[in-house]
């Protein structure tokens, strides 16, 4: 703010030292002026008169002759002063409200106010680097859940879409070039609850300046960066970009978890999507040879996934030089001839992964027409026509900024969550399912939320005294409902993690240790009412022995 | 030679030697303060100041400060004038007013000096 206010004054220097000396020449000849009081004596104004008189001259208010009739000589000079005076006044004014509307001042005084609402943040924050599509999901489920967002983006458009939007919390926004390192200070890359930078461009070479500007800044904090191509990506993992993100490479891999291993799919969406909502009921890719069209980034990932499912795909593709495709029929696949040549009607299903939806579109309708058994997978590029997915309702439609949001997310709501979907990742779909069903029984057919527990004397006071106490805390008491240790809260412990060894689905007899950490999934409810639990030693003695702790002095003293 | 170097120097040093001409006499005599002699003292104290508006240096900060200084006693003296004049005695008034602008004349000796300071350190 200072310097914005030299830069006014600096500015203003002018017009000021103009004004001034209008206004004392003008006083001055005024008290010099002859005058006659109301008594017909000879009479001059004073100093202070003059000055009240020009005031109200300048700027145009005039309340007229004051305190006596003038004399002409007063008269005259007043005339004369009307002009050297209310001249410099207006362009005092107009110098004023110019200033007011330069867009390099107006820039400067968004930036210090968006860096101030930073600075003010008293609780943990992420930022975001663009407010495109993917972040804008991304945005919105981590308001739901509570988490504190900053947002930089370069185009003013987006941000006004953000402003309209409703939030839980205030979002802070600034229109600028994240690649600046002056940006990323101004969003709080220093600030110390500042807990980690997502950058989701879809222009690399930009989220690559991003992590390299960030981890030069601020080593600790981790960065979530998307990268399509895989150099960028190797770039960013050699100086330590924490998660890269590539949403072709990521929907390839869902789709062969779908095919082996459904229940593990549902567990990873379930535990990362948005509270609140439910999720369809996700449909299982056959198995047989595929037909894919389009062999670009997208197109590879899902072929190399589904060959390693064991499964025979034919390849469309209009341009088999430049995307390096052997073996390959050409052509676009949006004409029946070309689909037919790939073998449409033994086929078992259709992947269009072009980069243009309203080819996808069309070849998936040809191809629908064709054999109408077809499973059929669809890349949606651009949001703009969401109504015409919506309308084909494909099996599958791959939403890249979806993907995105949810991978984030999963990095995002706590670390523990992270560990806990990659382990999950190699069990066996049983396991998966009767997790599943065993969440569903529990916490409902709505997204529960997830959270993590650290047992220690800060985060888990009560507990971490109870342990030092060597009185036993299992993790069942954790799950109980301190208004009735009878019943239960609505919450699964997922994971436990003691010396950096994570178990998973601990045994609720397990007793806890300090320095554990824990991962739980349950209803909103159940988030909210456990810190009573960790943090209250009346509560948790109740729960743990079933006795009610006397809390007053003369309670106790009457207990003893 | 710089003409806003020249202007600069020129409202500082006059700011100075008018508020000196008004300090200058009997303490409690109005014939020796003439209030023409306040008011040039005011106005050219007030362009002092805004010509040193917007340097951003350390040098420039202070020079700032103290031409807020003498500005904020002389008009303190200015309104004394207006207000009290004439519905208290002279003599009395006119020493409030004379040790305000003696005030002033410390801020603005200390306004020269940082300037004739300066100068000297640029060595040119």
């Amino acid at each position: 703010m200072n310097n914005i206010l030299f830069l006014i004054l600096r500015r203003l220097r002018r017009p000021l030292i103009v004004i001034i000396l209008s206004f004392a020449i003008a006083i001055v000849g005024l008290t010099l002026m002859p005058g006659v009081d109301d008594k017909g004596n000879p009479w001059h104004m004073s100093v202070f008169q003059a000055f009240y008189v020009i005031s109200y001259t300048a700027t145009t208010i005039g309340f007229g002759e004051i305190p006596y009739p003038y004399s002409h000589a007063q008269r005259l000079w007043l005339t004369m002063s009307i002009y050297l005076t209310v001249i410099p006044w207006f362009y005092a004014l107009g110098k004023i409200i110019t200033l007011l509307q330069d867009t390099a001042l107006r820039q400067a005084m968004t930036t210090e106010r968006f860096a101030k609402s930073v600075r003010l943040i008293q609780e943990p924050f992420y930022i975001l680097c663009s407010y495109g599509e993917s972040a804008s999901v991304l945005a919105k489920a981590l308001d739901d859940k509570g988490i504190r967002v900053v947002v930089i983006e370069s185009m003013q458009e987006r941000l006004t879409e953000l402003e309209l939007t409703d939030t839980n919390n205030v979002i802070p926004s600034l229109c600028a070039d994240a690649k600046l390192p002056d940006t990323l200070v101004h969003a709080g890359v220093h600030h110390p609850l500042c807990s980690g930078v997502v950058t989701l461009t879809d222009n690399d070479q930009v989220n690559l300046a991003v992590a390299v500007a960030v981890k030069l800044m601020n080593p600790d904090l981790p960065v979530l960066a998307r990268a399509e191509r895989e150099d960028i990506a190797a770039n960013m993992a050699s100086f330590g970009t924490d998660h890269i993100i590539n949403p072709y490479v990521l929907f390839g891999e869902q789709l062969a978890v779908r095919v082996h291993a459904i229940g593990t799919y549902i567990l990873h969406e379930w535990l990362t999507d948005v509270p609140g909502d439910t999720l369809p009921p996700p449909e299982c890719p056959p198995m047989g040879r595929w037909i894919v069209c389009g062999y670009g980034r997208f197109g590879k990932s899902v072929v190399k996934n589904l060959e390693r499912e064991h499964m025979t795909t034919t390849i469309v593709e209009a341009m088999p030089e430049l995307t390096g495709c052997e073996n390959c029929i050409v052509g676009s696949g949006t004409e029946a001839k070309t689909l037919i040549e790939a073998g449409v009607h033994d086929a078992v299903g259709i992947i269009a992964g072009t980069d243009n939806d309203i080819n996808n579109l069309s070849i998936v309708m040809t191809a629908y027409e064709l054999n109408p058994k077809l499973f059929v997978i669809v890349r949606k590029n651009g949001r703009h026509n969401n109504a015409l997915f919506k309308k084909f309702d494909a099996n599958i439609t791959m939403q890249p900024h979806d993907i995105i949001a949810h991978e984030c997310l999963a990095h995002m709501i706590s670390p523990l969550l992270a560990q806990f979907l990659a382990l999950a990742r190699n069990q066996s779909n049983a396991w998966a399912n009767a997790l599943v069903s065993h969440l569903v029984s529990v916490v409902g057919e709505a997204v529960p939320e997830t959270w993590a527990v650290t047992i220690n004397s800060k985060n888990a006071s009560a507990v971490a005294a109870f342990i030092q106490q060597n009185r036993g805390v299992t993790l069942l008491n954790l799950t109980q409902d301190p208004a009735n240790r009878q019943k239960y809260l609505p919450v699964v412990p997922l994971m436990l993690l003691r010396n950096n060894e994570p178990w998973l689905l601990p045994a609720e007899s397990t007793f806890l240790n300090e320095g554990d950490q824990i991962l739980f999934c349950g209803k909103p409810m159940a988030k909210s009412t456990q810190p009573r639990l960790l943090n209250s030693h009346k509560d948790l003695t109740y729960i743990v022995d079933g006795v009610e702790v006397p809390d007053s002095l003369i309670w106790r003293w009457l207990k003893s | 030679m710089n003409l806003e170097k020249v202007i600069f120097g020129f409202f500082i040093v006059l700011a100075m030697t008018l508020n000196y001409g008004f300090f200058l006499g009997e303490i409690d005599n109005p014939d020796h303060h003439h209030v023409y002699e306040l008011y040039a003292a005011i106005v050219v104290s007030l362009i002092a100041t805004v010509l040193k508006f917007g340097d951003r240096t350390q040098v420039g900060a202070v020079l700032l400060s103290t031409s807020l200084a003498a500005d904020l006693q002389l008009i303190a003296a200015a309104i004394l004038w207006a207000i009290m004049g004439g519905s208290m005695d002279e003599a009395s008034l006119m020493v409030y007013i004379v040790s305000l602008s003696g005030g002033a004349l410390m801020a603005n000796f200390v306004s020269v000096i940082l300037l004739i300071s300066e100068t000297i350190s640029q060595r040119r």
